[in-house]
């Protein structure tokens, strides 16, 4: 034991130690950064965008839909509404990014309108970020009329966005 | 029309008649009117013996608070029913004009599959609008369908469900409109093909899918019930969009409320009845409160189209007791499986 101790005291003492860990480690990193870099030379599936797109919407509309359980029966959660609000506020800066690639094909309803008047669409990202924080503020000060009021404006700016943005159900890839 | 003017006099509730006359100049009257209340309803708690005109009021007072209205001015009481028919957003140009449609003055080209219908004007405008109008004439386009020139109204205005509405409620209804500020703006004649173009054939249309009459209360059901389905059927008109229609364009009763691929503008009107696979069976009373209240579904999704008109412009603003009415009978009626796609 102490003499195994020793010895990884003199190889670590030694000269030709740091050459070697460097070695090491560029080789390592070789093995690491080869396969990652070779699956980014292959771009990620359009219905992989898709998929994430709409795994990013239905989080934020469960969000949406707790809130309103928790509302419409006068659930007692302590501190709930806040959260789900502040995760909507959360989510809001993920948006942005998940529609950078355009991707309008396939089983989407996303409007190309979301890339062709992109400072629209981020102002009403921005909108719904300050309507979901202005909830999570209200439902922690814990008045129940400003606290209906601003879940009231939070649905508005969804659909807000949405009828600028998202495809109506009459129009949705669903119907095909 | 002498004998519209009549029916509104007759009406059963006392307060009716005074409807009428305050519908004129509603927002100053209506104040003297709570004030005369408010006065005569103190007479009476001081005086022995109450008179006629004391023991009105007190029926009146007691009527209000059973129906959880208040002591109200016609004007206040007409935006009730106003908001109950969805705000009239169908006479306001939103799609075409946005934010900047002057509200209430028509103009919304509403499609159809017998051509493209313009909504009219409805603000008190006297020479474009209804301002020049009598409570009659106003009851009698509500009712019959009929302009007060005698001309058939196209179908498209939803008559063959407000002819369910009471003499109190449409008179209410017009001191409210009367209320709003005035918009000149000319009335657009329909983008139709004859013979849908044509006015006098509404009066066949007529025989084969209207009759103007009155929703009597259903003594099997409780207030609640009742309130709903006057809500559903008559002023929230709800059958209008969501009732599949038949060939002529009127509305397939043996289908009540199962949705409709030809909802006005093209739109999916969804399913409401309590199916449980294709209409609203697995929504809860609250979930359809809620709804009406925020436009939010059950999965936090939002509403778009002339139904998110309606819920923000209308039901939205209406008394929670309203709303819950509402929910109350549309998880009454008899569900139908009919499937209208769209992801709803």
């Amino acid at each position: 034991m102490h003499r195994r101790v020793s010895s990884v005291r003199r190889l670590v003492s030694s000269r030709s130690f740091v050459p070697a860990v460097a070695l090491a480690a560029s080789g390592l990193s070789v093995l690491v950064v080869a396969p990652r870099f070779a699956s980014a030379q292959a771009a990620p599936s359009d219905e992989a965008v898709i998929e994430y797109r709409q795994n990013l919407m239905s989080a934020v509309g469960y969000n949406m839909g707790a809130i309103g359980t928790i509302m419409k029966n006068q659930l007692v959660l302590p501190g709930a509404v806040a959260n789900h609000a502040q995760q909507m506020a959360d989510a809001a800066k993920l948006i942005g990014p998940a529609f950078e690639r355009k991707v309008t094909a396939g089983k989407t309803d996303a409007k190309p309108e979301i890339w062709q008047d992109r400072a629209k669409f981020e102002q009403a990202i921005a909108d719904y970020q300050k309507a979901a924080s202005n909830l999570a503020a209200a439902a922690k000060g814990g008045d129940p009329a400003a606290t209906g009021a601003a879940v009231k404006a939070l649905g508005e700016s969804c659909g807000g966005c949405h009828e600028s943005f998202r495809k109506p159900k009459e129009e949705s890839y669903k119907n095909r | 029309m002498s004998r519209l003017r009549r029916g509104v006099h007759a009406a059963k509730r006392p307060g009716d008649g005074m409807g009428v006359v305050l519908g004129r100049h509603a927002g100053r009257l209506g104040i003297v009117f709570v004030s005369m209340c408010t006065a005569l309803f103190g007479l009476g708690a001081r005086a022995a013996a109450p008179s006629d005109a004391e023991r009105h009021v007190a029926e009146q007072v007691a009527r209000a608070k059973a129906e959880g209205i208040g002591l109200r001015t016609p004007v206040q009481r007409g935006e009730r029913v106003f908001r109950a028919t969805g705000g009239c957003t169908c006479h306001t140009n939103y799609p075409g004009e946005a934010e900047a449609a002057p509200a209430l003055a028509g103009g919304r080209a509403l499609e159809t599959p017998f051509g493209t219908y313009y909504s009219t004007n409805i603000t008190p405008d006297p020479e474009t609008g209804i301002g020049g109008w009598s409570d009659a004439d106003f009851i009698r386009a509500m009712r019959e369908g009929l302009a007060p020139d005698g001309r058939h109204y196209f179908p498209v205005f939803p008559y063959p469900s407000f002819t369910g509405l009471s003499d109190a409620d449409l008179v209410d209804l017009k001191a409210y409109l009367d209320s709003l500020v005035p918009v000149r703006r000319a009335n657009r004649a329909p983008d139709a093909p004859f013979p849908f173009s044509w006015r006098t054939s509404i009066a066949g249309w007529k025989l084969l899918n209207f009759a103007s009459a009155r929703i009597e209360s259903e003594p099997s059901q409780d207030a609640v019930w009742n309130r709903g389905r006057y809500l559903v059927e008559a002023a929230a008109h709800c059958g209008e969009c969501h009732t599949p229609r038949s060939w002529t364009g009127g509305l397939d009763r043996s289908r009540w409320l199962a949705g409709s691929k030809e909802g006005p503008e093209g739109e999916l009107a969804p399913n409401i009845t309590p199916d449980e696979r294709t209409g609203i069976g697995d929504w809860s009373i609250p979930d359809l409160v809620w709804y009406l209240e925020t436009g939010l579904k059950p999965d936090g999704d939002d509403t778009q189209g002339l139904m998110r008109e309606v819920i923000r412009h209308g039901y939205s603003s209406l008394p929670r007791e309203d709303r819950e009415a509402i929910a109350r009978y549309l998880k009454s009626v008899p569900p139908i499986e009919n499937r209208v796609k769209g992801g709803d």
